[in-house]
This record gives structure tokens, sequence and C-alpha cells, in this order.
């Protein structure tokens, strides 16, 4: 149930003392000003946090901040707005979802129908649960991303044919 | 001969209700084990069962008037069989941690806390009383769906916050009163506990 310490038993793995509390609050601020702040949907924020963790050994990785701090320092950091950036998530209506959701398909460029097709099929959100999250907590957000991925869908095989639906008649002459 | 096997009988029973008392024997009420146990279900209910936040969302009604008005039917629903399984799940998770902390105040409670007899009993009908309620909402939920009973759920939830009060008042003496240290909870663990 507590995350937190989940991910803190990974960090501390490979750290010979406890990183200092503070440190890791400034490294989180850090990470939030210098990066983060660019990202202004949590679904954003924890596609990319989760991309920063090694899926191997479940600890997350940033060049730039373990410059700044340490390793372990970043580590946790990173770990930390993971959680926040999943929180926040799971706090987001399905409403605010399917606009996160219309938001971060629209910052791909990629064409909407493969990204829907991509996304449902292969669940690529499932990956970025932070570790050790509760089974309810992930259930229910999935459970969420999956309405709003099929919301998000039908709204765009209407809008094709809405489209259409503006063309001029062609006339019984033609 | 009617005599003899009602004194072996008696006997035999008696030897039952020996064997029985010394298998209760070492679960008593020194193993650190219940504890433990008991403060994690509170830990479980506290952060993250709960919490408003957390209660609202899995009930939310505005979820529902969106998908409503948004959704074809099949993603209708798709929609409220999930959020079914979910409501249960939920209700049935609170039932089991409330069971937990049941177990820990009726066998071990009276051995490290100093509740007093009066609120031992108004605990014990709080526990039957709130048990009752999770049954009665998983029937709602079950009958009904996830939206059946929005007034149940808050007093489920009212009781279930009554009922972690008071136990931790008696788990307090396994809380530290500790500095911050690294590792330590925090209101910022709410996300944690999710």
């Amino acid at each position: 149930m507590n995350l937190r310490k989940i991910t803190l038993r990974h960090c501390e793995s490979m750290m010979t003392d406890f990183p200092d509390r503070t440190e890791v609050q400034a490294a989180s601020a850090d990470l939030q000003r210098r990066t983060l702040v660019q990202m202004p949907r949590p679904l954003d924020r924890l596609i990319y946090l989760a991309s920063t963790r090694d899926y191997n050994t479940g600890l997350y990785y940033h060049d730039g901040l373990a410059a700044r701090f340490s390793q372990e320092v970043a580590c946790e950091a990173l770990a930390g707005c993971h959680r926040e950036a999943f929180r926040q998530l799971f706090s987001s209506s399905v409403e605010n979802l399917v606009g996160q959701l219309a938001a971060y398909r629209d910052s791909s460029h990629l064409d909407p129908t493969s990204f829907i097709s991509a996304w449902k099929e292969l669940e690529p959100y499932r990956v970025a649960v932070p570790a050790g999250t509760d089974s309810l907590a992930v259930d229910f957000l999935l459970s969420n991303l999956k309405i709003a991925l099929a919301i998000l869908e039908a709204r765009q095989t209407r809008r094709p044919m809405a489209g259409l639906g503006a063309w001029p008649r062609p006339s019984p002459a033609r | 001969m009617i005599t003899l096997l009602l004194f072996v009988g008696l006997g035999v029973g008696l030897l039952l209700l020996l064997f029985l008392l010394a298998r209760r024997a070492p679960s008593v009420e020194g193993s650190a084990r219940g504890l433990v146990e008991a403060q994690r279900a509170l830990h479980t209910l506290q952060l993250g069962l709960l919490p408003e936040e957390v209660v609202e969302r899995i009930f939310a009604s505005d979820d529902l008037r969106f998908v409503e008005a948004n959704a074809p039917l099949p993603v209708r629903n798709f929609f409220l069989c999930d959020r079914k399984k979910i409501a249960l799940a939920w209700t049935s998770r609170v039932r089991n941690q409330v069971l937990r902390l049941k177990e820990y105040h009726f066998r071990r409670s009276r051995f490290y806390s100093q509740l007093s007899f009066s609120t031992e009993a108004s605990l014990a009908i709080s526990f039957a009383a709130l048990l009752l309620q999770c049954r009665l909402l998983q029937l709602l939920l079950t009958l009904g769906g996830p939206y059946a009973a929005p007034r149940v759920v808050t007093r489920t939830v009212g009781a279930a916050t009554r009922i972690c009060e008071v136990s931790a008042k008696s788990l307090a003496f396994l809380t530290p009163a500790r500095a911050h240290t690294f590792g330590d909870e925090s209101p910022e663990d709410h996300a944690a506990a999710l």
C-alpha cells in the first residue's frame, strides 16, 4: 500500500547513506522548475516520469538531476514526482481525462486514428503506473483511461461524419 | 452403562475444550504480528480507502453524467460495469480491514490499551453496525449498480472513520513520536497510499 516506501527500498538499494530529505525536496523543486513545468497535464508528466524509470530495476534516472544532486537523490525525487502525477491523474474526472488525452494526442502530432488504435491495442499507460501502487487505485485509473479513450474514439468517428454532412449535397443534375 | 457413556462423553468434551483453549493460547497477546496487522489495516483505511478524494472519485456522479451525455451505449455499459466492480472491491476491502481491526480489538486490545469496558462495548456495537452496513452496501451495489446508494456510502465512510479514530488511539503507542526523518509518513503520503 505504501508506495513511497517501496520505491525508497529500490532507491536505497543503491545507496550507502539515506539521501537528505531537504536535498530530495530541492531536487523535486528543481525538476518541477526546469522540466515538469513544460508539461501542464498530469498525464504528460506521468508518461514522462515513467519513461525515466528502468524497467528492469525500477530505478529512476535523470542525468541532469543526478549531476546537480546525486543519483540517489535524483531517483527519489523522480519517484516522488511520479507518485504525485499518478495521484493527480487519479483525482481527475473522466471529462478531464478525455481533455488530457486529446491534448496529449494532439501534442504527439500523430494521426489521431493511429494514436487511438495504438493506445487501445498496446495500452501504454499500464506501464506508466508507479511501483507499489494500490491495485484498486490502478484498476480505477486504467478503467477511467479506457473510458476516456473510448469517448475520444467515438468523438473522432462522429467528427468525420459530421464533416461529411457539411459538404453540399451533389445536385441530381450532376 | 449409560452413566459410564455419559461420563466418558463428558471427559472427551472437557479434553476437547482443553485442547481448544491450549490452541488459543499462543495466539494471545504478546504477539506483535496482530498489532502490526491492525496498524497496517488502520493505515490502509485512513490513507488508502477512506480519504474524501478517493471516495468522491470512485462514486463520482459527475463522471456518470458526463459518460451518459458523451458516450455511446456500449461505452456507457462498460463504464457502469467497471465502476460497479471497483465500488464492490472498495466495499469489500473496507470490510476486510474493519474485520482485522475488530479482531485486534476483541482479542488483543485489552492487553495493551486502557479502554474502559463501556468504550469496548460501544466499540463492539459500532463494529457490528459497520460490518452490517458494509454488507448492505455490497447488496445495494450488486443490485442497483455503483450509484445506487450514495447515502449508505457516506454513512459507511463516516462510521469507518470513527472506528479508525478509536483504533488509532488504542494503537497510538505503536506510532512513536518521531522527528521528520527520511521515509517518514506525511500528509503527502496520500499519494503513496494510492
